[in-house]
């Protein structure tokens, strides 16, 4: 089926992307949006000193 | 041809030198596959040194410097120990293995050690294997 | 004659130097009417990544990049920005160093996720599904995401020209980088853009600036042990500071908030490996070696933001 995708998402922090199916009369089968980043804080986090942790986090979003 | 470890040793000048120079003389024997490079004090060892080594492949890196109280330069050798202590921390953390990295104080006057100590240096790093950083990173 | 053009990519970052961009303010009004800003996307302008690849080579003058690389598109869309700008800039810790995101070197990424979707207390996961690069859901509908890697910084994957340091670059430093990229006063390529001194050098706690001698660290303190000094060195008092090895074009503000330096600006001219020479440096300073086993937690501290361009770049064995 016709796939349109809209990569990236904009104006906010972060990636997505939407993928729309379309059926054969071009009507709108069906949306799909997906977070296309990942980061990984929860792990390695582990065995920082619980006071910088605050410092750190604030990096996962920026904005 | 079988794998020979490619060690490094970064030798103070005015000690652990001059303990391999003796070494020498006194025809005590020890491993070919030490390479020795002289710096004037073991407090002129950077980590960065240490990694360069093993990122270009050494299987192990040896400092030698002179005891406590005797260091030409008079504090070289205290500010050797505690960079040391804190990138071995680090090092060994990080999944390199603790004896690959070695350092150890030897006067000008102990040859002996210093072909003793070479010898168990380079046994130990036969045992460790190659560098798993060879031909990598 | 046509004004410069200007993009700007966020990788694997987390938008505050975006928003360091913005914060120029009043200046910002400046710099938006003397560039064209083409591409700014995800965070600003309402741009695709088609967009950016339909542009001719060598189209646009400056082009921004911030946060490491991270998966495959983000190191897709480097190499096309590589391609279509003719001077690019890693902008802000992430993209030159790494950043605080490339600590995801210290483990892999099957235990990251494993990690985020299975084992943190509050997911509700009972299938224990993880993200697949690439899914069909019904049959029909076919859905991709980018591979992930171990984290970069941005001059493991494409030439570099210029960099930038920061978390994120303060704004003065920025205003001061852009009037330097506008009127065409830049130092040689693969160099830092810096005023070249340390944080110590412009810290109002420094205590040479004050005339008084500098003394070694007796002890080790985290910083929620005791109460810091009004104008004393932080890492004489023992809160291992990392002002000696970091640049100074932030004016020195966490010391000034009574917080230690962490290092996000960046080494200092002259310093290929930031956490191998911080390590070195505050060893150094401390009055003997039993204080280093105190240290709490030397990886969190001195590879927070350098990890994927420090040896050993990342975690050798689990």
């Amino acid at each position: 089926m016709k796939k349109i995708e809209i990569n990236p998402m904009t104006r906010l922090e972060g990636h997505g992307k939407i993928t729309i199916f379309l059926d054969e009369q071009g009507n709108v089968d069906n949306v799909f949006m997906q977070v296309v980043e990942f980061m990984g804080y929860e792990k390695f986090l582990i065995g920082m000193p619980i006071e910088e942790v605050p410092r750190t986090v604030s990096t996962i979003c920026g904005v | 041809m079988a794998w020979e470890p490619r060690l490094i040793v970064i030798a103070c000048h005015w000690c652990t030198y001059a303990g391999a120079d003796l070494a020498g003389s006194l025809r005590y024997y020890y491993p070919a596959t030490v390479h020795i490079i002289r710096v004037p004090c073991s407090g002129r060892v950077e980590p960065e040194f240490i990694a360069e080594a093993l990122q270009r492949g050494a299987d192990g890196v040896f400092i030698g410097g002179c005891h406590f109280g005797d260091c030409h330069y008079k504090e070289g050798n205290y500010k050797a120990i505690r960079r040391f202590k804190l990138l071995k921390r680090a090092l060994t953390e990080l999944g390199v293995d603790p004896d690959r990295v070695q350092l150890e104080w030897i006067s000008g006057s102990e040859g002996k050690k210093f072909a003793e100590t070479m010898t168990a240096f380079d046994a130990r790093i036969r045992e460790l294997g190659p560098n798993p950083m060879k031909g990598g990173a | 004659m046509s004004k410069p053009k200007l993009a700007y990519y966020l990788a694997g970052g987390c938008g505050g130097c975006d928003i360091a961009v913005v914060d120029l303010s009043e200046t910002l009004v400046d710099v938006a009417l003397a560039v064209d800003i083409v591409f700014w996307a995800p965070t600003v302008a309402d741009a695709k990544y088609k967009d950016l690849e339909a542009m001719p080579d060598g189209s646009i003058d400056v082009g921004l990049i911030s946060g490491n690389i991270r998966n495959s598109e983000h190191e897709h869309i480097a190499h096309v920005m590589r391609k279509k700008c003719k001077t690019l800039i890693a902008f802000g810790i992430c993209a030159t160093n790494g950043g605080i995101k490339g600590l995801v070197n210290l483990y892999t990424t099957q235990q990251l996720l494993e990690k985020a979707y299975i084992d943190t207390l509050s997911t509700d996961n009972p299938n224990k599904e993880l993200p697949q690069t690439s899914i069909t859901l019904d049959g029909k509908y076919e859905l991709t995401l980018p591979s992930l890697m171990y984290a970069r910084p941005l001059n493991q994957v494409v030439n570099v020209d210029y960099y930038i340091g920061g978390c994120p670059p303060h704004y003065e430093h920025v205003k001061k980088a852009f009037t330097a990229l506008l009127s065409g006063q830049l130092p040689p390529p693969g160099s830092w853009i810096t005023m070249g001194k340390a944080v110590c050098e412009v810290c109002g706690r420094n205590p040479v600036l004050q005339g008084k001698p500098k003394k070694f660290a007796t002890t080790v303190k985290r910083t929620i042990e005791g109460v810091p000094s009004e104008d004393g060195c932080l890492l004489e008092e023992g809160y291992l500071c990392l002002g000696p090895v970091t640049q100074g074009d932030c004016g020195s503000k966490c010391p000034a908030a009574n917080v230690p330096c962490r290092g996000c600006g960046g080494p200092i001219p002259g310093v290929k490996d930031y956490s191998l020479r911080a390590i070195s440096a505050i060893a150094s300073m401390l009055e003997n070696e039993e204080l280093v086993e105190q240290i709490p937690d030397p990886i969190h501290l001195f590879y927070r933001y350098t990890l994927p361009s420090s040896f050993p770049y990342k975690r050798l064995k689990s």
